[in-house]
C-alpha cells in the first residue's frame, strides 16, 4: 500500500474519532442544528476521501467547509438578526421569558423581612420534611413538596416537642441534614417548600453550613401565571390581567421586562433610512468611509510604489536591511503602535507636537489640536492609516515589478523613451494588471477598518449638533458599533446588524464594479 | 485484490479507533452524568465511600477580583463539599458574556460586576432576585439602593468605588474646601498643570466629570423610587450654572484639558499638583507622596461624585440557584471573606462591619469612602446606554474648549451652556426614539 493511502486513512480515523466523539455531545446539549452540521460535513467528508473518484472535490472541500463556517454562516446569522427586534428587554425566546417570569415568587406585603430557622429532615423513603421555627408559637412542621402538589398538601402542624431548649429533636425515624446534607440535595431543595397554609409558604433561601438555614414567607401562588389561551399572563399579586403585545407582556399600559425576540421584517431597514435622528449621521459617516478607504489606499499604494520603485534599483547597497525596515511597521500588530500613535499625536505631551513646536514658531500659528477637532483627527487618522499600510504595499508592488519582463524596459528605451514614459507607459499598466485587485481588497478592508479607528480616534470628535452619539471620524462599522451598545435601552443589535448588512452590500457592489474594470485592464495588458 | 484486501485492514484498523474514541467518551459520560442527574438522596446511611461527586459553583470575576477571591474558596468548598470554580474573566465581557451564555445553557452561577449592569441584565431577565434580608443590617444603603431595581434586589453589594481628589503632599498640605480656592493653591506650589482630571485631551469620560455638573442641582436622572428616565436634568439651572463654572475653570487653567493616561503621568511626574480619581489608581499615584482629601465643594454644594458599587449576582440561568444564593449570604457576605478580599484588593468597604476595620487602619481609604458618602449610584437603568456618549461628548467639548459649528447640521456651540443643553435633548431623543 502507498504511503500516500495509508496517511489519507490515518486522517480519515481520525477524523471520524472526532465525529464520533462529537455527535452524543450535540444530543446531550440538544443541538440539532450542530448536529445535522456534522453529519453533513462528516458524511461529505467520508464520500470524497475514501473513493478514488472526485479529485478536485479532494482540494476544494476544506477550503469549502471553512468558508461556509467561518463566512457565510456569520453573514446569514446577521441577515436573521437585522430582521429582528434584539435589543436590551428582548434577548430571549418568549418560552424563556415566560419561564422566568413563572419562575417569580411574591410576598404579601405584611409578611415581608420574616425571616427565620428552617431545619431539613428526612424520613426512612428519603422524602423532605421541613421544620420552620417562626416564633413559640409557630413551630411548624410538615412535608415538603413541589409547586405542583402545594393544593393537594397538609397544612404545617405547630410541633412545640421537636425544639426543646434551643435544640431540635427530630422524631423518630427522620434524620435531621446538616448544612453540609442540604448542599449535596440544594438542586432538589430549591424547588421545595412548606405549606403554612392556603395563601402561604415557607421556602428555603440561605442554606448555612456554619449555622442553621434561614427561611422565608411567600405567597403559594407565583407571581405571574402564564395562560397560552389567551397569550396572558396574571399578575397575582395585584390580580392585573396583561396580555402580550408583539414582544413584551403589558400589564395597565407598563411593559413587564423581560420581553422576548422576535421578527420584525423590514422595520430596521425602514428605521435605518426613514428616522431622521439616524438618517442624518448615516449619511455624514457614508460619505466619511468612502473618502477613508479611498485616500488610505491611496496613499498608502502611492508611498509603497515610491519606495519599492527606489529600493528596485539592482546594485544598490543594503538593499535587503532597507527592504526589511519598511516591512517593520507591517510586523507590528496594529494594537500596539496605534496605541502608541495616539501618545505620539498628543497635543500637549506629545513627541510630534514637541517637534512642530519649531515650525509653529517660525510660522506663528497655533500648535495643531491633533485627534481634538475635525480636521486634525481626519488627518491623523489618515497619517496613522497610510504608515500601518504602506508596507503592506511595498511588498506587493516590489514583487510585482520583479515579475515584469526586462526586455520590455529594454525594448522600450531602445525606441528612446524616457525613463518617466517607461513607467507611466509599461511599468505602471502592468503593474496594475496584478496590483489592482489587491487594492480592492485593501479597499474593503479599510472599510471595515474598526481597530484603526476604536483605537486612536474612538470615533471623535464628536459632531456639534448630531441627534445620535456620533464623531467625525466613525466609519460605518464604528458606528454601527456605537449604534449597538447605546440605544435608547442599551443595546440595539437588530439595528446595528442592519447597518452592517448595509456595509456589506455597499463592499460587494464596489467589489464587483472595480473587477469588472480590472478585467478590462487585463484584457487590455494582459497579452503583453 | 492486493488493494482491496489492504484496504479491508485499514478499515478494520479505524473501526478499532472509533471503538477507542466511543470507550473515552463514554468514561467521559460516567463521569459527568451524576451531575446532571440531581443529588442522590442517600443522607440516611451515606457511607463515606460513595458519596455523590461535589456541586460545582461556577463563578465569573475579573482578574483581581478572582485572585483574591480564589484562595478563600477553600474554606467554603470545605465546609460545604462543593467546588468552587473562579473563573478568570475580562470585566467588560462579563457583563455581555453572561447575557449569551445563560440563555444558551451555560455560563455562570454566581458573577461579580457592576451595580450600573443591572438595570440592563434584569430587562433582560438573566438576573435572579436575591433576598437581602439576613445581611441587610450590614450593609451601607447606597450599596442596596444601587442594586435594587423595579422594587427587587439583584446582587450582594461587596464594594463600592467613588472619585475623590489626589494631591502631592510634598507640594501642598491638603484640597482647597471650594474650587475657587484651587487656583491659589496651585501657583503657590508652581506646578505646571493644576488639577488632572479625565474627561479632556479627546478622551470623553462623563464618570469623572460627572460633580463638575450634577453637585448643585443637575442631575442625569431625577431619583423618585427609582431613576426616573423621562426626566433629565443635565439642562436644568443648576447643571448649567455648573457647567459654565466648569468653563471658567478650564479657562483659567485649574482644570487641565487631559485624558486619564496624561492625568496620570503628570501626577506621577510631579507636572499636577491634583489628580481627580478612584481609589483603584493607589498604587499608580504612589509614584509620588501623595494623599487623598474630598473633591472641592461648589461654593455651598458638595462635590457629588458617581457612585459605582460592585456586587455578587446569580444568573436566573444557573440551575442551583438556592446553592448560589447560599454561597453568597452564608460565606461571600461574611465579615473574614469581606477583609480577606479588601486586603489584596482594596476597594471601598460595601458593608459596616468591614468599614470599620479599614478606617481605623487606611485613613485614605476613609477619604475615599466620605467622598463616595456624598455622591448618587450611578444610575443602574437601562437607559444610561444612551447617556453615556452624549454626556460626555458635552463635557469633552467644555474641557477642550472645542467650541463650533457644525457645517452639516448648522448647529452651533459656543458655550457650555450650548453644550450641555444638546447633550440633554440628545438623550431625551435618544430615550424616546428607541
Amino acid at each position: 500500500m502507498k504511503k500516500s493511502t495509508v496517511l489519507r486513512y490515518l486522517f480519515l480515523a481520525v477524523f471520524n474519532s472526532f465525529i464520533v466523539y462529537a455527535v452524543p455531545l450535540t444530543i446531550t446539549f440538544e443541538s440539532w442544528f450542530l448536529l445535522s452540521l456534522i453529519l453533513i460535513i462528516g458524511l461529505l467528508v467520508n464520500i470524497v476521501y475514501f473513493s478514488d473518484r472526485f479529485l478536485p472535490m479532494k482540494w476544494i472541500l476544506p477550503g469549502m467547509i471553512f468558508l461556509i463556517s467561518f463566512v457565510v454562516f456569520p453573514a446569514v446569522y446577521n441577515t436573521f438578526v437585522s430582521f429582528t427586534n434584539w435589543s436590551t428587554g428582548h434577548i430571549l425566546t418568549k418560552s424563556q421569558a415566560v419561564n422566568i417570569l413563572e419562575s417569580r415568587s411574591f410576598t404579601p406585603e405584611d409578611q415581608q423581612g420574616i425571616e427565620f430557622d428552617l431545619y431539613v429532615f428526612q424520613d426512612e423513603s428519603f422524602e423532605f420534611y421541613y421544620l420552620a421555627d417562626i416564633d413559640e408559637q409557630n413551630i411548624l412542621f410538615g412535608k415538603a413538596v413541589t409547586n405542583e402538589n402545594i393544593p393537594d398538601s397538609n397544612f404545617a402542624q405547630h410541633e412545640p416537642s421537636f425544639k426543646q431548649n434551643g435544640e431540635i429533636f427530630p422524631p423518630d425515624g427522620f434524620n435531621l441534614l446538616t448544612g453540609k446534607d442540604q448542599i449535596a440535595n440544594s438542586t432538589t431543595l430549591q424547588e421545595l417548600s412548606l405549606v403554612i397554609d392556603k395563601n402561604t409558604r415557607a421556602q428555603l433561601f440561605k442554606i448555612s453550613v456554619f449555622g442553621a438555614s434561614t427561611g422565608l414567607l411567600s405567597s403559594t401562588s407565583q407571581l405571574y401565571t402564564f395562560d397560552e389561551s389567551t397569550d396572558s399572563i396574571t399578575n397575582n399579586s395585584t390580580n392585573t390581567t396583561c396580555l402580550a403585545e408583539i414582544d413584551n407582556f403589558v400589564c395597565n399600559g407598563k411593559e413587564i421586562d423581560p420581553g422576548w425576540r422576535v421578527f420584525v421584517g423590514f422595520d430596521n431597514y425602514q428605521k435605518l433610512f426613514s428616522n431622521q435622528r439616524i438618517r442624518g449621521p448615516l449619511s455624514l459617516v457614508t460619505k466619511w468611509t468612502f473618502q477613508f478607504a479611498f485616500v488610505t489606499v491611496l496613499l498608502a499604494f502611492s508611498v509603497g510604489l515610491f519606495l519599492s520603485l527606489v529600493l528596485n534599483k539592482e546594485n544598490l547597497k543594503f538593499q535587503r536591511i532597507y527592504r526589511a525596515i519598511f516591512i517593520l511597521p507591517y510586523a507590528i500588530p496594529a494594537f500596539v503602535s496605534v496605541l502608541v500613535w495616539k501618545g505620539l499625536l498628543n497635543p500637549d505631551y506629545g513627541v510630534i507636537n514637541t517637534w512642530l513646536s519649531p515650525i509653529y514658531e517660525i510660522l506663528e500659528i497655533e500648535p495643531i489640536q491633533w485627534l481634538k477637532t475635525k480636521e486634525s483627527a481626519r488627518s491623523a487618522v489618515l497619517l496613522v492609516n497610510t504608515w500601518l499600510g504602506f508596507p503592506y504595499m511595498f511588498l506587493i508592488t516590489t514583487g510585482a515589478l520583479q515579475s515584469i519582463p526586462k526586455n520590455l524596459i529594454e525594448a522600450a528605451k531602445v525606441d528612446g523613451a524616457s525613463s518617466l514614459q517607461t513607467f507611466w507607459r509599461i511599468t505602471f499598466p502592468l503593474l496594475m494588471v496584478s496590483i489592482s485587485p489587491l487594492l480592492i481588497g485593501s479597499f474593503a478592508f479599510n472599510f471595515n477598518n474598526f481597530t484603526l479607528i476604536f483605537l486612536l480616534s474612538g470615533g471623535g470628535p464628536p459632531v456639534i449638533g448630531s441627534e445620535v452619539a456620533v464623531g467625525w471620524t466613525d466609519i460605518l462599522i464604528s458606528f454601527s458599533y456605537k449604534l449597538a451598545i447605546s440605544g435608547g435601552r442599551g443595546n440595539l443589535f437588530g439595528l446595528a446588524s442592519t447597518v452592517s448588512i448595509i456595509i456589506f452590500a455597499l463592499v460587494l457592489l464596489i467589489s464587483a464594479v472595480s473587477f469588472r474594470y480590472t478585467k478590462r485592464l487585463e484584457r487590455i495588458y494582459g497579452n503583453i | 485484490m492486493k488493494n482491496n484486501k489492504s484496504r479491508f485492514i485499514v478499515i478494520l484498523l479505524m473501526l478499532s479507533m472509533v471503538a477507542v474514541a466511543c470507550g473515552g467518551d463514554t468514561a467521559e459520560e460516567v463521569a459527568e452524568t451524576p451531575e446532571v442527574t440531581e443529588a442522590p438522596k442517600e443522607t440516611l446511611a451515606a457511607p463515606a465511600t460513595t458519596a455523590p461527586p461535589p456541586e460545582v459553583i461556577v463563578v465569573w470575576a475579573e482578574e483581581k477580583v478572582a485572585t483574591a477571591l480564589d484562595p478563600l474558596v477553600g474554606a467554603y468548598e470545605a465546609a460545604a463539599g462543593v467546588d468552587v470554580e473562579v473563573v478568570v474573566y475580562d470585566f467588560g465581557a462579563i457583563r455581555t458574556d453572561v447575557q449569551t451564555a445563560g440563555p444558551a445553557g451555560e455560563g455562570p452561577d454566581v458573577f461579580l460586576g457592576a451595580h450600573d449592569w443591572v438595570g440592563e441584565l434584569a430587562a433582560n431577565g438573566v438576573l435572579q432576585p436575591i433576598n437581602l434580608a439576613s445581611v441587610a443590617s450590614d450593609l451601607f444603603e447606597v450599596g442596596i439602593n444601587a442594586f435594587s431595581y423595579d422594587g427587587m434586589s439583584y446582587g450582594f453589594p461587596y464594594a463600592t468605588e467613588a472619585i475623590a481628589m489626589y494631591y502631592n503632599a510634598d507640594l501642598t498640605d491638603g484640597v482647597p474646601t471650594t474650587w475657587d480656592d484651587v487656583k491659589a493653591a496651585c501657583d503657590a506650589a508652581g506646578t505646571e498643570l493644576c488639577v488632572g482630571a479625565p474627561g479632556g485631551g479627546g478622551g470623553a469620560d462623563a464618570y469623572h466629570n460627572h460633580p463638575f455638573v450634577a453637585s448643585a442641582g443637575g442631575y442625569v436622572f431625577k431619583v423618585q423610587g427609582g431613576f426616573d428616565p423621562n426626566d433629565v436634568g443635565l439642562d436644568n439651572e443648576g447643571a448649567l450654572a455648573s457647567a459654565e463654572y466648569l468653563d471658567t475653570l478650564v479657562k483659567d487653567g485649574v482644570v487641565a484639558s487631559t485624558d486619564y493616561g496624561a492625568s496620570m503621568s503628570a501626577f506621577q511626574e510631579g507636572r499636577s499638583l491634583f489628580w481627580m480619581t478612584g481609589p483603584w489608581a493607589r498604587n499608580d499615584a504612589s509614584a509620588v507622596n501623595y494623599n487623598v482629601g474630598l473633591i472641592p465643594s461648589f461654593s455651598d454644594s458638595p462635590a457629588t461624585p458617581f457612585v459605582g458599587v460592585r456586587g455578587a449576582m446569580v444568573s436566573s440561568f444557573s440551575d442551583k440557584k438556592l446553592l448560589a444564593e447560599s454561597f453568597i449570604l452564608d460565606f461571600f457576605a461574611t465579615v473574614e471573606v469581606q477583609e480577606a478580599m479588601y486586603n489584596s484588593d482594596p476597594r471601598l468597604p460595601a458593608t459596616k462591619s468591614l468599614f470599620a476595620i479599614v478606617e481605623a487602619a487606611d485613613p485614605i481609604a476613609a477619604a475615599f469612602a466620605a467622598s463616595a458618602s456624598n455622591g448618587i449610584p450611578m444610575p443602574n437603568i437601562p437607559e444610561m446606554g444612551s447617556v453615556w456618549g452624549p454626556f460626555g461628548d458635552a463635557l469633552l467639548i467644555i474641557r477642550d474648549q472645542a467650541y463650533g459649528t457644525n457645517e452639516e447640521t448648522g448647529v452651533t456651540v459656543n458655550s457650555a451652556t450650548d453644550a450641555m443643553k444638546l447633550a440633554a435633548e440628545q438623550i431625551r431623543t435618544a430615550i424616546a426614539g428607541g
